[in-house]
């Protein structure tokens, strides 16, 4: 009987012994763990094509707003070209009239932090995956790291323009003990090291993909370099913008299309065109999504945003000549002059038109404006004009600064990319860069606009507003504070 | 892996038990069996031959003339005769080759069984221990107490019969899960329910959480419906750490152990039991009718300054008779809360047959129970079967063979609002405009047989999941489907094998358990009147869920012989479990028919998400090893370690190991209480301190998933990483601190219980922790603090009067229990997200060390009379004049908001002051949770055959926001308001405590004590008659037993609370308030029971 026992015993302690560790392992059978995936290069590509799709759309049940409508209305709302639509609500009414603060979900950074997780994840997993994958070569793997490295770059740029100083967050977050709290980051030491990364991506990218869609709907060498040169022009940086202008320029791949009736469908609608350098691709392909616009813009009693009524007096004035045939050919494809409905981003649903991120002429504004404040006017006015010439810009809106007179040039480039850029997440930010520069000389640039779009109960307050520079800058939202109290907001929405 | 070695285990047993060697010395022994009485032959007697073990090792059975013969081949052997109707023989030795047998005859020895000595108690774990030797907190219940109530399920009749033990009705429609808490919550956010053991094994009561059945609660199956009440013999609440210890990690939120009937040696027992029953819905709440309504709409309109003669809906309120389709459908006075009530029917039939010999017990019932419920479109079947099956192979080895079958067919309401996976339509029928008519009335007046479901009307239109959605609430109940079917089986097989005698007893279990559910979903364009391209229109869905359960556990018990003085019992336990589940989906919309309700067929729109099919799986082992010692039959002793393995942790936490300890001093046994013998029969103390883990509820948190986009991106397929690897998740747990005294007296006169606890659980589990954002993910799953849940208990049961024709029982329990949070991560949100400035919204903290469940608001004093009464007031009471000399008026939320109140509005107290209605004059309202929580009863019987019983429960001391109260007076839209709104303020100097109607603004319905009310009540629970019909009289029937009885069922409740009913069942996060809805309430039953014993 005791033998038995120790039988017994001894197959209790077998069955709770090793084996039990091997029987509790399990794993999912749907979806694929971490350690499963960055086996081969083409895990790679399906993680980087996941960053570019993180781009248009949120991942399934999360409940945010697409990227691309972050970028859009973080880029206008609180600039002069847009309005509130029936749909709109009250924090972006509140928002229209500078009237911001902390606990609005309209100050969320999470849909780009997302998208720079993703790019993380890249940088940090796909370098391994060499030892297993011997076909994977460097200048791949490179290419691929250059395509994580510039879109993280691209949305810290959002970040460091909306909200000036944010946490600089550079590793993944694959578990729970990677979770950190972190401090801000000075908008310098952001713009450094996004400057370092596109340094970085620029050495290792690739000029092409094969295919004029992937040229354009990823990331290429240009693309680097105009996001660079955007960059540099932000940092007040006019020889190295201009330089990095015309590494695009001079690589002769992008050029104006003509001022004709399919101006708009080849640019916009069809997308992909060589004005185009980096563009969010939506083309109507196998399994790809529309946009968000068609809801955000077009429904008719849903829509939240239409045109400032502001574009018809101010940005397309009709000309005084001939109203009806000579038209900037800008102007009626963008929106209805009617009911001021945006229309640049289609008007069907679905609607398939891609994001414009950049085109050659926001290259060629870039280095105009660097130029006029290198003191070359000239060279500046010259760019303004080929491109209102290709556009068919009326001579309502020409201007003619003196070639010496740089503040004039500025705001002649202004008012041109306001009509070049319109509805394209660019126009607070153009106003930013220009009235900051050294040292807030042209906040009147800023002051202006107010007086022209903010409703007029709230204008005063929103003047006084602006007087503080730190008021140009979204606040953090009020529940990461709670979160983490190395955050600290900013001072302005702390009184 | 464990199957494997439990098989291999059986195998040794097995090749143990064949080892008997032969002999060779061959006898034969022959003899007759007859009556003792009439010395007639008895005629097909077993006679069996027995080893020393008791083992059958051959048998005959007696012949015509009652003469046997049979080969004998060992000495050892003994011989022993049984036959049906009399008394088995004690086995003698082969002394001689004839051995006659005289047989006894056992008639009416079955009856008056009463089985004598201690009961044993049973935490179900194989471990039995006196029940006056528990060291554990645990309440027991015998079914024989509640078997008479018309109870679907048994957690119903349970309501209010044991302290600790917390039971609150989630809605009273068929089917309807309650729940259940024991002891509070010991997590905030996870698996809060209460571990039930149903004969030694673990059952599943709630649906997987991965299943993704669209239509269901999550635990709305209430799968404790699969057990016949009448098939249950007791049932425990294990409530401290000592005695759930032994359950190990699901055992954190306390064990249900249930215990069903087996078979008793005895000539076949037959049983039916049949129950009918009568329901029916207490009175609602009284609401407007059409023209009441139609009056209020146009005032809301006016007092928002809005024109509504031109809007595109004014002709559903001008009573036209030139537009006669309006006019007819939209002019009457239609109660829609009546339309979709109706009696409820149920009956509940139970057949049993019960008995067996010394070798063979056995026990088989069916059962059948049908419901019709008293809202419309939903009922509920059920056929069950179990078969207990006990086989005594030898004194040493046991066997048992358990099968249950379940069939569940359940119509339930369509699920229109998905994110919560419930029923709007009752909601719906409270709100829906009375003006409107159910069925279409034609041009002429003629009222057709079609529901009247307009794509749109005033109130707006359907929308799925949408808690603005509006419908025709009739056609929703009638036309739309939700129908789930359940199977379930569960066959089980258990050993006992006594490897020394009295000494060392080895049990094992194993347990498989089937379970299947399907639900099938249809919404027909007539339940919404949606146009027939609506997504919403004609969408059907067929899910299932298949969840396979193998469940295991070997026990051995040790119990030496150590003298006198000392009783020790080693034991130990491996349990394990392995659940795998698979659920598929499938939906379409659109299909071209109302007809054609299955997604199988070929349709206009199959959008993303339009199959599905998910696959988990989860495993768990633990190992109990504990000994109870017990010196002098006065100091009790127990500890345990528990060491739990779980596949949802990652592998650095994926085992833990909890500890038990407890002790017990009987004071009545010691020598200095011996002049107190005399009337004390038990007086001891209790102490027991225990740990218990608590597992996820996810399986694979610990891994980093990466999955597909929906979409692709220049063709190529995006893969993003979709959660953080949860490495750092831990078990929780909970330690339990329990200190109890138990007292008997006067032979049973009393029984006393009382028990003070404090259950301290850290690492506690929160899921969706908000975290900064800029990591990529916004919340992650976490071990966030420690929460403690503290209280004491008390219950008193006895006989206070036993004559010979008069016996009186009582029985009380009251029990208290409060949440605290003690510490909790810095990421922990302090308040819920509510703007205290929106209408409907209470303000709600967390705060260390306060007990959770308060909220907050503001005061409301009535309503604005006329103007000067909205002038703002300083704190002296004089009114405030600004510096020109103008009034100053109160106003609301300066300056982000900046109303002005007006005449007729609602006045909330100014705290501060200031003028100025804001966040700072938010004050405390209430707690919801209950200070006191219990039930008493009480049960007579006369002359031994009839009984009166009466059963009450009480909550006492809680808040509770009455949510029916703001959206039936708010006065703010188009949904119906109760009849109290007929007294609100309509012009300038009424004085009224309602405020005025404004369409769309305003601010008379914001969070305050408006709308708090104490809910405690008292509730006449049941009430009983039963009658016995006499033996002699039954005997001469043919019968066994007859009895009748009567029983009505929540009669009588006692509150002050306003609204329809006050037990409301809390889903308890710490940032939830009770919030009264008005769901289906307890309905008010009669039932008439009959249980005849053949």
């Amino acid at each position: 009987m005791k033998n038995l026992i120790y039988k017994t015993s001894l197959l209790l302690l077998l069955l709770t012994g090793s084996s039990c560790k091997k029987w509790l392992d399990l794993k999912p059978r749907d979806g694929i763990t971490r350690q499963g995936f960055w086996k081969t290069k083409e895990d790679i590509q399906a993680a980087v094509a996941g960053i570019y799709t993180s781009l248009l759309s949120p991942p399934p049940r999360v409940g945010d707003k697409a990227l691309t409508e972050w970028i859009f209305m973080h880029g206008e709302l609180r600039a002069d070209m847009l309005d509130a639509g029936l749909g709109s609500t009250i924090e972006e009414r509140d928002m229209f009239d500078n009237n911001i603060v902390s606990s609005s979900s309209l100050a969320s950074w999470s849909a780009y932090y997302r998208t720079i997780n993703y790019c993380n994840t890249v940088l940090d997993y796909a370098p391994a995956v060499k030892d297993s994958d011997p076909t994977l070569t460097d200048s791949q793997l490179n290419a691929f790291r250059a395509e994580a490295l510039t879109i993280r770059a691209m949305m810290y740029f959002y970040l460091v323009r909306t909200f000036r100083d944010v946490p600089l967050k550079l590793s993944s977050s694959a578990k729970d003990t990677d979770l950190e709290e972190l401090a801000k980051s000075t908008s310098a030491e952001v713009l450094t090291r996004i400057v370092a990364d596109l340094k970085e991506a620029e050495a290792v990218a690739v000029t092409s993909y094969g295919s004029t869609m992937a040229n354009k709907g990823r990331v290429t060498k240009y693309t680097i370099n105009t996001i660079l040169a955007d960059v540099y022009l932000w940092m007040d940086n006019y020889t190295a913008c201009i330089t990095e202008c015309n590494k695009v320029i001079n690589s002769q791949l992008f050029s104006m299309q003509t001022a004709n009736g399919s101006w708009y469908t080849n640019v916009f609608y069809n997308g992909s065109s060589t004005e185009t350098i980096f563009e969010f691709n939506n083309q109507l392909a196998t399994g790809s999504i529309p946009n968000v616009f068609y809801n955000v813009l077009v429904l008719s009693t849903r829509k939240r945003y239409i045109a400032s009524n502001y574009l018809l007096t101010n940005t397309f004035v009709p000309d005084d000549v001939d109203p009806d045939r000579i038209v900037d050919i800008r102007a009626d494809n963008f929106f209805r002059s009617n009911d001021l409905t945006i229309t640049k981003w289609g008007t069907e649903l679905p609607s398939y038109v891609n994001w414009q991120a950049y085109r050659i002429t926001d290259v060629l504004l870039l280095k105009a404006e660097a130029l006029a404040m290198t003191n070359a006017g000239a060279e500046a006015i010259a760019i303004i004009e080929d491109i209102r010439l290709k556009r068919a810009a009326v001579n309502a809106t020409a201007e003619t600064p003196d070639p010496g007179d740089a503040d004039g040039i500025i705001n002649y480039i202004l008012n041109e990319r306001s009509r070049e850029f319109a509805f394209e997440g660019k126009r607070w930010y153009d106003l930013l860069r220009v009235a900051k520069r050294d040292n807030y000389k042209r906040l009147d640039v800023l002051l202006d606009m107010i007086a022209g779009t903010v409703s007029p109960t709230v204008q005063q307050s929103a003047i006084i507003k602006f007087q503080d520079k730190n008021s140009h800058y979204l606040p953090i939202q009020e529940a990461q504070l709670f979160v983490d109290p190395k955050l600290v907001q900013n001072p302005f929405y702390t009184k | 892996m464990t199957k494997k070695y439990i098989y291999s285990f059986c195998i040794v047993i097995c090749c143990l038990l064949v080892s008997i060697e032969a002999n060779a010395q061959i006898t034969n022994v022959k003899g007759k069996v007859i009556d003792k009485k009439d010395k007639d032959p008895v005629i097909g007697a077993s006679v069996v031959l027995l080893d020393k073990d008791g083992r059958v090792i051959k048998g005959v059975a007696s012949d015509i003339e009652g003469n046997y013969s049979l080969p004998v081949t060992d000495k050892s052997y003994r011989i022993r005769v049984s036959s049906l109707g009399y008394k088995s023989t004690t086995p003698i030795a082969i002394d001689k080759a004839t051995i006659n047998f005289q047989l006894e005859s056992s008639d009416n020895q079955m009856d008056e069984v009463t089985i004598v000595g201690r009961v044993k108690s049973n935490n179900g774990s194989g471990m039995s221990i006196d029940k006056r030797d528990q060291t554990g907190s645990i309440g027991t219940i015998n079914a024989k107490e509640i078997e008479d109530m018309q109870a679907a399920s048994i957690d119903q009749a349970l309501q209010g019969r044991l302290s600790g033990l917390d039971i609150t009705s989630t809605s009273g429609d068929p089917g309807a899960p309650m729940q259940i808490r024991i002891r509070g919550i010991s997590s905030i956010n996870g698996a809060v329910d209460p571990l039930i053991v149903v004969d030694g094994m673990p059952y599943d009561i709630s649906i997987p959480s991965d299943f993704n059945l669209g239509s269901s609660d999550e635990n709305a199956f209430g799968q404790l419906l699969n057990i016949a009440p009448s098939d249950i013999l007791d049932i425990s609440v294990l409530k401290d750490a000592a005695a759930t210890a032994i359950w190990g990690s699901r055992a954190a939120n306390g064990v249900l152990v249930i215990n069903t009937k087996r078979g008793s040696i005895g000539p076949p027992a037959i049983s039916y039991n049949f129950k009918g029953s009568y329901s029916r819905q207490p009175g609602p709440i009284p609401m407007l009718n059409g023209n009441q309504y139609s009056s209020l709409i146009l005032e809301e309109f006016y007092n928002a300054g809005r024109q509504f003669s031109t809007s595109e809906f004014a002709k559903q309120f001008q009573y036209d008779r030139n537009d006669p389709y309006n006019y007819y459908n939209f002019s009457n006075n239609t109660n829609w809360l009546e339309a979709i009530t109706r009696v409820g029917y149920l009956q509940d039939h139970n057949f049993s047959i019960s008995g067996g010999g010394e070798k063979a017990k056995y026990r088989a019932s069916v059962n059948y129970f049908n419901n019709q419920g008293t809202t419309k479109g939903t009922g509920l079947n059920r056929m069950s079967a179990r078969v207990n099956l006990d086989y005594t192979v030898s004194t040493k080895i046991r066997f048992s063979a358990d099968i249950v079958y379940t069939h569940i067919d359940s119509r339930n309401l369509y699920n229109d609002f998905d994110n919560n996976r419930k029923s709007r339509v009752r909601e719906v029928a409270y709100q829906k405009m009375p003006n409107q008519a159910i069925f279409e009335y034609d041009e002429y007046g003629n009222i057709t047989s079609n529901f009247f479901s307009p794509a749109v009307t005033a109130q707006g239109t359907f929308i799925n999941n949408s808690p603005a959605s509006t419908y025709n609430a009739l056609a929703m109940a009638l036309a739309a489907q939700n129908h789930q079917l359940g199977e379930r089986l569960l066959p089980k097989f258990g050993l006992r094998y006594q490897i020394i005698p009295d000494k060392l007893l080895l049990t094992g279990n194993f347990q498989a358990d089937i379970n299947n559910t399907k639900v099938k979903t249809f919404l027909p364009q007539i339940a919404t009147g949606r146009p027939f391209t609506d997504a919403s229109v004609n969408s059907a869905g067929d899910t299932d869920g298949d969840a396979f359960t193998m469940a295991s556990n070997i026990t051995l018990a040790y119990t030496p012989q150590l003298g006198k003085k000392h009783d020790l019992i080693l034991f130990s336990r491996f349990d394990s479990n392995d659940s795998r589940r698979t659920g598929q989906g499938m939906f379409s919309t659109n299909t071209a028919s109302s007809f054609l309700a299955d997604p199988a067929v070929e349709s206009r729109n199959n959008g993303i998400g339009s199959a599905y099919s998910s696959y988990a799986q989860s495993r768990s082992v633990g190992l109990l090893v504990s000994g109870q010692y017990k010196f002098l039959d006065r100091y009790i002793f127990n500890a345990g370690i528990r060491g739990d393995g779980n596949s949802k942790f990652g592998p650095n936490n994926r085992f833990g190991l909890f500890p038990s300890i407890s002790g017990l001093w009987r004071i009545s046994g010691e020598p200095f209480m011996k002049n107190t013998a005399r009337y004390i029969d038990n007086l001891s103390l209790r102490s027991s301190y225990g740990v218990v883990g608590n597992a996820p509820r996810y399986d694979y948190t610990f891994l980093n998933t990466y999955q597909n986009y929906g979409f692709s991106y220049l063709g190529q397929a995006g893969v993003y990483s979709s959660n953080m690897e949860l490495a750092d998740l831990r078990w929780e747990k909970v330690a339990q601190l329990n200190a109890g005294i138990t007292l008997s007296m006067f032979k049973g006169a009393i029984n006393l219980d009382a028990d003070v606890y404090r259950k301290r659980t850290t690492d506690m589990f929160y899921e969706g922790l908000v975290i900064p954002n800029y990591n990529g993910y916004t919340a992650v799953d976490m071990n966030v603090g420690t929460m403690d849940n503290q209280g004491w208990e008390f219950s008193l049961n006895g006989i206070a009067v036993k004559k010979k024709n008069l016996r009186i029982d009582y029985s009380f329990n009251i029990s208290h229990n409060e949440n605290i949070i003690r510490q909790v991560s810095p990421y922990f949100p302090r308040e819920n997200n509510a703007k205290i400035t929106e209408n409907n919204r209470f303000k709600v903290f967390v705060q260390e060390n306060n007990p959770f469940g308060s909220f907050y608001g503001f005061r409301y004093k009535g309503v604005y009379q006329d103007q000067n009464s909205t002038i703002a007031i300083d704190e002296k009471g004089n009114q405030i004049i600004g510096p020109n000399g103008q009034k100053v008026y109160m106003r609301f939320a300066y300056p982000s908001i900046d109303y002005v109140f007006q005449p007729g509005d609602a006045m909330y107290e100014d705290i501060n002051n200031d003028g100025n209605i804001d966040y700072k004059d938010i004050v405390y309202l209430g707690n919801s949770n209950p200070k006191l929580t219990g039930g008493f009863g009480t049960g007579i019987t006369l002359f031994g055959n009839i009984r009166f019983g009466a059963n009450f429960s009480y909550r006492y001391g809680y808040d509770m926001i009455n949510g029916t109260k703001i959206t039936t007076t708010s006065m703010n839209g188009f949904s119906n308001q109760s009849t109290a709104v007929l007294r609100r303020w309509r012009s300038e100097g009424d004085v009224t405590d309602m405020p005025r109607a404004v369409f769309g603004g305003g601010y008379n319905f914001l969070g305050s004590d408006r709308y708090v009310e104490d809910a405690s009540f008292l509730r006449l629970r049941s009430v009983t008659m039963k009658y016995d019909f006499s033996k002699n009289f039954m005997r001469r029937l043919g019968m066994k037993s007859l009895s009748m009885n009567l029983m009505m069922e929540n009669i009588l409740t006692f509150t002050r609370y306003t609204g329809q009913d006050p037990e409301v069942a809390l889903r308890q996060t710490a940032f939830s308030t009770l919030v009264d809805n008005s769901t289906t309430p307890p309905i008010k039953t009669l039932t008439f029971g009959l249980t005849a014993n053949f």
